[in-house]
């Protein structure tokens, strides 16, 4: 049972108990669909750590867990393009762009599946991901800037959902990037590759701490 | 390239990497600030602004209740004392000196009534400004001429806009009242010419006096206090600019230019 309490699942866990304490009595549909995606985040990743289990003890017949994360990437576009679509809308009529941005995102990983089958890891659609995230995320703090209301940042739930995802997404871009590209110069990957590990652990401490926080925000703002 | 080396560049660039959005937030954060202190301080211009309104308000009130009671004690007051006398003094038997007498008394009356419909007008205060700051500006004139002290010349150039700005004319208004009120205590003045003009998107206001005039640079503090400060002051809150030209034994003129509406 310990084997499937990681760093990521823990943070994880936590940050879904704290979307169910402080969402489930939220007005907005939209945000209380957090709890959703991020139950079907903790399902994918057990189910992740239990596929990759069966691997290692048969790598004859059992297939590596990147299926679970391609399946997890379609939920992963939806429930981001929807969040953006819904902080944005306040601003600007941004359902041209976010609507584009899910078809192009949808349209390539189907073709990506379809072309390497769903055993591969879909990078590409998941570096798209992270870069239309990014722009999401500057156009986000861009209207911010100009709006005229002035708001706490301090206590901005959308302010502190979008710096968790820039944070995650513009780090775990270029260690993603690296690690496609060196991994295979390096003869023994176990042994010296250790340390994007970490990385990936600190990005999802990071981004799962700044989601927390924006929820317990969030949860204030509605409870005044 | 060697594991070391990989893992020094990988850790430097993610690091770079996660400078970028932290500079952004601290960036957010101190706009933000600003972006706060910029909404107070619009804030309190706005409530500088409303006092200041309040206040002009206040001050033309005052201002046509002192002209009500110069007037009734200087003019309806003599007329109808006049008139008690003319009545007093008729003398029955005599009929037809009586019957000028009366004569007079009905032109006295007559005259005080005239008298009493202006100042009725004048009573209802706030409807100077209803009629527009041309015809405001008018009935002001029409009384300081009344005193017989000054001889006045009131010119309009241009046309006042469809949309004009209540708010700026009640200012506008105060300020001329404060500049006559200086001539009238100050400037020993026979002769006033005042000039309102309507440019395209400004005001301007010219008054100029034939009076003693004075040194605006060696008026001590205390002195060139309420009046010019005052006028300086409201010119300003409506983005308005003052142009005090004077010299002593030359008159004054001073011109105001307000964005209008």
């Amino acid at each position: 049972m310990l084997h499937y309490l990681t760093i990521n699942t823990t943070v994880e866990i936590t940050c879904l108990l704290a979307a169910f304490f402080c969402l489930k009595k939220d007005a907005s549909l939209v945000w209380r669909s957090m709890i959703l995606f991020l139950f079907i985040t903790c399902v994918a990743e057990m189910t992740g750590i239990y596929v990759k289990r069966l691997y290692l003890a048969d790598r004859v017949h059992i297939h590596p867990n990147a299926w679970v994360y391609n399946i997890l990437l379609f939920f992963q576009a939806g429930f981001f393009s929807l969040m953006f679509l819904y902080l944005l809308k306040k601003f600007t009529n941004s359902k041209p762009i976010i609507i584009i941005g899910l078809a192009l995102l949808t349209g390539l990983h189907i073709y990506k599946i379809f072309v390497n089958g769903i055993y591969i890891y879909d990078d590409l659609t998941n570096t798209l991901m992270s870069v239309l995230l990014i722009f999401y995320s500057f156009y986000f703090y861009y209207s911010l800037i100009n709006d005229e209301t002035y708001i706490s940042l301090k206590n901005s739930p959308a302010f502190w959902w979008v710096s968790g995802v820039l944070f995650f997404y513009f780090g775990s871009t270029v260690c993603n990037i690296f690690y496609e590209k060196f991994a295979p110069l390096v003869i023994n990957p176990k042994q010296g590759f250790n340390y994007f590990k970490y990385l990936f652990y600190a990005f999802n401490i990071l981004l799962y701490s700044c989601w927390t926080y924006s929820l317990i925000c969030r949860k204030w703002l509605t409870k005044r | 390239m060697a594991n070391q080396e990989i893992r020094n560049l990988v850790i430097i660039t993610t690091v770079i990497f996660l400078i970028a959005p932290a500079f952004i937030l601290v960036y957010m954060f101190i706009y933000n600030r600003r972006k706060k202190r910029h909404i107070e301080e619009k804030e309190m211009m706005k409530l500088t602004f409303d006092s200041e309104l309040i206040k002009s308000q206040l001050e033309v009130q005052e201002q046509t209740m002192q002209t009500i009671g110069a007037d009734l004690h200087d003019n309806i007051g003599q007329l109808l004392s006049l008139t008690s006398l003319t009545l007093n003094s008729i003398e029955l038997d005599n009929q037809s000196k009586a019957r000028q007498k009366i004569d007079a008394a009905i032109d006295l009356t007559v005259r005080s009534i005239k008298e009493m419909r202006l100042l009725g007008k004048l009573l209802q205060g706030d409807q100077l400004m209803v009629l527009g700051l041309t015809e405001a500006i008018r009935y002001e004139v029409n009384f300081m001429e009344r005193t017989g002290h000054f001889e006045i010349s009131y010119t309009i150039e241009g046309e006042p806009p469809a949309n004009n700005n209540p708010d700026k004319d009640l200012i506008v208004f105060r300020i001329l009242q404060e500049i006559l009120n200086n001539i009238i205590k100050h400037a020993i003045a026979t002769e006033i010419n005042i000039n309102l003009e309507y440019l395209s998107d400004q005001l301007k206001l010219e008054v100029s006096d034939n009076g003693i005039g004075f040194n605006a640079d060696d008026l001590p503090a205390q002195q060139s206090g309420m009046g010019l400060h005052n006028i300086r002051k409201r010119a300003g809150i409506i983005g308005g600019e003052v142009s005090i030209n004077s010299a002593p034994g030359g008159g004054t003129q001073i011109i105001i230019t307000i964005p209008y509406p």
